[in-house]
């Protein structure tokens, strides 16, 4: 290996230098990441309009609002159903899409990355509005093809039942190739022997999944888990905004958009900095949680 | 083999889906009018050209484009430069603090957007800069995962070379701009190119801070005009969406390679 000490670090120039290459970079960490997180944490004890020139000191009045609220209590429980399904759009599929890719040999590996990443690289903005194409009541092609079968077309984004599910398809469909793509980097990454092991079938088959793949594909696993999970929300925002704005009758809201729309819709910048505050400790926990996990599964070394 | 068959048709299978809406999209976007509706495919002939010149008449395409990259090449340049500097100190350099700066370089990813989408905004408005280029660029240059991933190039550098260019006289600036950044050429075009198509997509910030017509994006452009006058007008839309999408994914397309490769190693080790 070459990791060599570059040179002593006692130089005490060099600490400098660090902090004047660092510099650029912290600073708009700070201003634009940092500062903001600390000023909503102090917004969500506020009341304020965002018009009036003072913000009003209210204590947990904000919080309480929200815990109150039945459409709050509505906003996480849809965030939930959006991160349900995201588990099989941004976990389940890509993963078992990234198994079969390594059963296939020559340039179809390739191909097939190619292909199925290509709606990352769309916008998703502009992707939501086809997709408002295809789920058009009665003239759009699924409500033919459907109606084509002899089955009921339904409204599918009007109907408060199958609107939550069309819109997370569409976030689900635009970010399944970015997954897929983790997935397999992570597949690869183990040693082929094991994975030629894991085609082992018959009596040994399980002890050799538990003692052996477990192990090694347990993070893995928990990584992809993860991020699909994590992800989510943000990944319905912009579907949520371009196809149903949050309806009908905020059934498809999720605790993301919630916050915008209090902010930017409502102007309620107290309640929508304290959402936002308890979307960041419910992320947050989720991401340390994982983490912690992903830290005590990893034989270290 | 039978194995690698039923492999190769769900993937096929899968690719197909996946790229329905692309045929759609497109399809639409040279159909007449009146077609629209005729079958659920998604091509419908005769095909036509009034779609895109429609969009091309009714709204200023050019305008859009320039200030879509603007904004993009704001933003993946100066991402990289400030990613370049920070991970040339994290990769080569103890310092105080470091593990704690580092963290925070890496969780600003972590921060959900919709969290300090406000306090920026209202930092914008305070400052005068809400409908400019700076406005929309310099909120979008938290360049955390970006100096990640150039770290993780640093470190397997061979640090010889390094000494030598050092015992040679060079400066760190020299080192890093002279001998780093040209041996990393591949891993920073790839990641430039990343970071363009994520900013040429980017819609909830542009649309928030450039509201005025005139400093639209394209994305932003392609929505007002679907919610308005474009309204139920399918082939405009879908023209207008196919010449918005159409510069990311040929970018796409020429360094897919390239693209792919980073992200799988970002997604991995991060």
């Amino acid at each position: 290996m070459t990791g060599q000490a570059l040179a002593p670090a006692s130089r005490p120039k060099e600490g400098w230098e660090a902090f004047l290459f660092l510099a650029p970079g912290l600073f708009f960490l700070l201003v634009f990441v940092y500062l903001p997180l600390l000023a909503n944490l102090a917004l969500s004890f506020m009341d304020w309009n965002l018009i009036r020139s003072e913000a009003r000191f209210v204590g947990l009045e904000n919080y309480r609002i929200l815990f109150q609220d039945p459409a709050f209590v509505q906003t996480v429980r849809q965030s939930l159903a959006y991160m349900g399904l995201a588990l099989v759009g941004n976990f389940l599929f890509p993963l078992g899409l990234a198994l079969l890719t390594l059963q296939v040999k020559g340039r179809w590996p390739e191909m097939y990355q190619s292909l199925l990443f290509a709606p990352t690289v769309a916008a998703v903005s502009v992707a939501s509005l086809v997709w408002l194409y295809l789920y058009l009541p009665a003239a759009g092609p699924l409500a033919q093809v459907l109606r084509a079968v002899g089955l009921e077309a339904p409204p599918l984004l009007a109907d408060p039942q199958t609107a939550l599910p069309a819109v997370a398809l569409v976030a689900n469909w635009k970010f399944l190739g970015f997954h897929y793509l983790i997935a397999l980097a992570g597949l690869k990454a183990i040693p082929r022997e094991v994975m030629e092991a894991a085609r082992v079938d018959g009596a040994e088959g399980l002890p050799l999944l538990r003692r052996v793949l477990l192990p090694l594909l347990g993070p893995l696993l928990l990584f992809l888990l993860l991020s699909a999970l994590a992800s989510s929300l943000e990944y319905a925002f912009v579907p949520v905004e371009v196809m149903t704005q949050g309806g009908p009758f905020g059934h498809t809201s999720h605790l993301m958009y919630a916050v915008y729309q209090e902010a930017f819709r409502f102007f309620r910048a107290g309640v929508a900095a304290a959402e936002a505050v308890l979307l960041t400790l419910g992320l947050g926990v989720l991401i340390l949680g994982q983490l912690w996990l992903l830290e005590k599964r990893v034989p270290h070394g | 083999m039978g194995k690698r068959v039923l492999a190769h048709g769900l993937l096929g299978l899968s690719a197909l889906i996946m790229l329905l809406p692309f045929l759609y999209q497109l399809g639409l976007s040279v159909t007449l009018a009146e077609r629209i509706f005729s079958s659920p495919l998604p091509l419908t002939l005769p095909l036509t050209l009034e779609n895109y010149q429609v969009v091309l008449k009714k709204l200023p395409m050019a305008r859009y484009v320039a200030n879509t990259l603007a904004f993009a090449l704001g933003v993946t340049l100066g991402q990289l430069l400030l990613a370049l500097l920070a991970a040339y100190a994290f990769a080569f350099r103890t310092f105080f603090l470091k593990e704690v700066l580092f963290a925070l370089f890496v969780g600003s990813n972590l921060v959900p957007f919709v969290v300090t989408y406000l306090p920026n905004y209202l930092l914008l408005a305070r400052l005068g800069l809400l409908d400019t280029f700076p406005g929309l660029i310099l909120p979008m240059l938290t360049a955390g995962y970006a100096t990640f991933l150039l770290r993780q190039h640093f470190l397997a550098f061979p640090r010889e070379v390094l000494e030598a260019a050092h015992v040679d006289g060079a400066s760190s600036w020299q080192v890093l701009f002279r001998v780093l950044a040209p041996a990393n050429l591949p891993a920073l075009v790839a990641l430039g190119i990343t970071l363009f198509i994520s900013a040429w997509n980017q819609f909830v910030w542009p649309g928030l801070v450039a509201n005025r017509p005139e400093m639209h994006v394209l994305t932003v452009a392609v929505a007002r005009f679907a919610g308005g006058e474009g309204s139920n007008a399918w082939g405009p839309m879908m023209a207008a969406s196919v010449l918005a999408t159409l510069p990311a994914f040929l970018l796409y397309l020429a360094f897919r390679r390239w693209v792919l490769e980073t992200l799988m190693e970002g997604g991995v080790r991060g």
